[in-house]
């Protein structure tokens, strides 16, 4: 049995190590390119959205490398994600491809269902030695997400633009081979420190840019062109406000104790939308009111035709109390040269309206 | 007395007699937004982000052409009608949505109807909280409500029995007179229309495609004239179990009319429709399956006439042709 899973990030990192600790080979597709979207995009519904294209592009490339069992998580949402693994399962079929399709209901399940998905796969591995890779899957997830947080401030100030990227590329390597908790937590520090030893330059205050929006677009750079690499090498800081190491930290064990990462946010967003309207409209809301005062301006990122995105726009100007928001919107017809020069112009509005600030506060102060 | 403004938009189309019978039964007294022109479409369209789907829209016009016209505008969240299947985005946050960009807007009366999550209990609550404005005396919302939905099922099998559509029942429970549509000559072919009611009958934004489609000599059936065990049963043979509230409208249309006897099938889609920008897909794939003629036509506010009675024709045509290599073979 050859298990494949459509990307997003570099959470087939974690994903590989997960099956390969339970002895299932896993087929891990090219990363995501234009020709993964082509592919995808050919053969879904026009108007669907992209993770949609991607994930089936994924699909697609996966089984022409001999896959044969692929998995997507699945259930009642309230946006088209749901609905993917039934439409993209019969477009695939009448391609003729044979597999098994195998969805999890990751929202419901929890913890358990995972472990037991992964048992299924497994051939019935011990639950002990499920749980345990499941453990050590979630570990280099979240060394992943540390060292992007800290690869996220050092791209602002770089002397040499890229040489972050570069340290964070060996890092991911390291982190894919590494067979032990310790190596991991080795490999960790070692990359931890040689991202704080490149070498700065330039502004020692960069302005804070946040990220949100569509939790696929937000966490699959090829989706949104990049943009934090872009945001980076323009100078600004990006903090990115969804990390998959904390969503399934709260999806697979605190939630089932009634406890929600995103009380907060939809309490910030009540005052102008009071409902869940599906997929992460309601963060989307809520994270512009709640980082009104830490961020300097907000990049809200949405895949074209996404409802829930759609709805959040809707109510952006309605908010009174706002920092500068950029929607940008995530399709194949993606054109680099026109969001670059959108997002040249954000961070020098930013800067602007900083220095701006930093006056009125200078006035102020006799 | 207070004035409940209902927009002549989305929802109105299924439930309007139901809402309102209960807020007359409440002592309220009922408008609607005159129905869509150019001027509400454009009106609407200048609110939102270009992204929003051509229905909401519109229903952001109607609820402009309201302002000043009542004391409330009736703009209600329906999450869920039945367990596990949820509405899109758009519906769960419309009255959000208003809020946000018709800000001169009425105060609305925006209930939250969450059968799945809620239950029935919840949905009592619901409807009691909304007639408070109106009453404390329980029991009268009781029988509003009773009244209410005795008028929605009178509604409803009028179009399930009588072979009628939704805005020829409308009509006819409004002014008492049956329409024109009815009595309708022997045709040529039959054609299933699906989509939302709001699409298929908001004359405007789909160029009067009915009226179109009989004047080419078509017998027209749509989804409120198939019984709901009809319906769920094309739902279920198309996709399973429904993921989306008024699928059946869609899907369970399709799946049904697919294997009925009709000699065509024409969906009439809003562009920027989530739910069913995938489900259509479905469809169109299982059209091919029982090779049955099937046209999908998106519409939005640029939707140039000539270009859809072109298509509606060629389709017609190519039915005729089809009928007559039939009939020869």
């Amino acid at each position: 049995m050859k298990v494949a899973m459509p990307h997003m990030g570099h959470i087939y990192v974690p994903l590989r190590t997960l099956f390969r600790e339970v002895g299932v080979e896993m087929v891990v597709p090219p990363l995501n390119s234009r020709r993964t979207l082509t592919l995808g995009a050919k053969h879904s519904p026009e108007f669907v959205c992209i993770p949609f294209k991607l994930t089936l592009g994924n699909f697609i490339e996966a089984l022409e490398m001999g896959a044969d069992t692929l998995v997507m998580a699945a259930g009642p949402g309230l946006c088209r994600f749901g609905y993917y693994a039934k439409i993209q399962e019969r477009i695939l079929r009448d391609q003729g491809y044979h597999f098994e399709m195998v969805t999890t209901e990751l929202f419901e399940s929890k913890l358990m269902g995972v472990a037991n998905l992964v048992k299924r796969l497994s051939n019935g591995a011990p639950t002990q030695k499920v749980l345990a890779a499941i453990r050590f899957g979630l570990a280099k997830l979240g060394t992943l997400d540390e060292l992007e947080r800290v690869l996220h401030q050092v791209r602002a100030t770089e002397a040499e633009k890229g040489s972050a990227d570069q340290v964070f590329q060996q890092a991911l390597a390291a982190i894919d081979g590494a067979d032990s908790r310790a190596a991991l937590k080795e490999i960790k520090n070692r990359y931890l420190m040689k991202l704080q030893q490149v070498e700065r330059d330039g502004e020692t205050e960069p302005v804070v840019v946040g990220i949100t929006g569509e939790f696929y677009v937000v966490l699959e750079p090829f989706s949104n062109m990049d943009l934090e690499r872009e945001l980076g090498r323009l100078g600004a800081e990006v903090r990115r406000t969804t990390f998959v190491s904390e969503w399934m930290k709260f999806s697979l064990f605190l939630n089932a104790f009634g406890l929600s990462e995103k009380d907060r946010i939809h309490q910030a967003a009540a005052p102008y939308l009071r409902r869940d309207v599906g997929g992460d409209g309601w963060e989307s809301v809520g994270d512009i009111i709640l980082h009104s005062h830490d961020y300097d301006g907000l990049i809200h990122v949405a895949p074209f035709t996404c409802g829930p995105e759609i709805i959040a726009q809707n109510i952006f100007p309605a908010i009174k109390t706002r920092i500068p928001v950029l929607t940008v919107i995530c399709d194949e017809q993606m054109g680099r040269a026109g969001m670059l020069t959108r997002l040249e112009a954000f961070v020098e509005l930013l800067r602007r309206r900083r220095a701006r600030k930093g006056l009125a506060v200078a006035a102020l102060v006799p | 007395m207070t004035t409940v403004g209902i927009p002549q938009a989305l929802l109105y189309y299924q439930y309007y007699p139901m809402w309102k019978t209960f807020f007359q039964h409440l002592g309220a007294q009922v408008v609607t937004s005159p129905p869509t022109t150019r001027g509400t479409v454009t009106s609407g369209s200048a609110r939102v982000v270009a992204e929003t789907c051509l229905p909401v829209k519109v229903f952001c016009g109607h609820v402009i052409s309201l302002v000043g016209k009542c004391d409330y505008v009736f703009v209600p969240s329906i999450r869920s009608i039945e367990r596990d299947a949820y509405n899109c985005s758009k519906f769960l946050g419309l009255p959000d949505v208003v809020k946000a960009v018709v800000p001169e807007c009425p105060p609305l009366l925006d209930p939250d109807i969450d059968i799945s999550k809620e239950g029935k209990r919840g949905f009592y609550l619901a409807i009691y909280a909304l007639a408070r404005r109106f009453t404390w005396n329980p029991l009268k919302v009781k029988e509003a409500a009773e009244a209410a939905w005795q008028c929605h099922m009178r509604f409803q099998s009028q179009t399930r029995e009588e072979g009628i559509t939704l805005s020829c029942a409308l009509s006819r429970m409004e002014d008492g007179m049956p329409s024109d549509e009815e009595g309708v000559n022997p045709s040529s072919a039959t054609i299933a229309l699906i989509g939302h009611p709001y699409v298929l009958y908001d004359e405007y934004i789909n160029h009067r495609f009915l009226q179109r489609l009989r004047q080419l000599g078509a017998q027209v059936v749509t989804p409120e004239m198939a019984q709901i065990q009809e319906l769920d049963r094309g739902v279920t043979r198309l996709i399973g179990k429904p993921y989306w509230t008024y699928e059946d409208e869609v899907t369970g249309a399709g799946g049904h009319y697919l294997d009925s006897q009709v000699d065509g099938v024409i969906a009439i889609i809003a562009f920027g429709c989530g739910p069913d920008s995938v489900m259509i897909d479905v469809v169109k794939r299982y059209a091919q399956r029982v090779s049955k003629p099937f046209m999908a036509i998106t519409i939005d506010e640029h939707t140039a006439e000539a270009g859809l009675v072109t298509r509606l024709e060629a389709f017609m045509d190519m039915l005729r042709r089809r009928q007559g290599w039939e009939g020869k073979a």
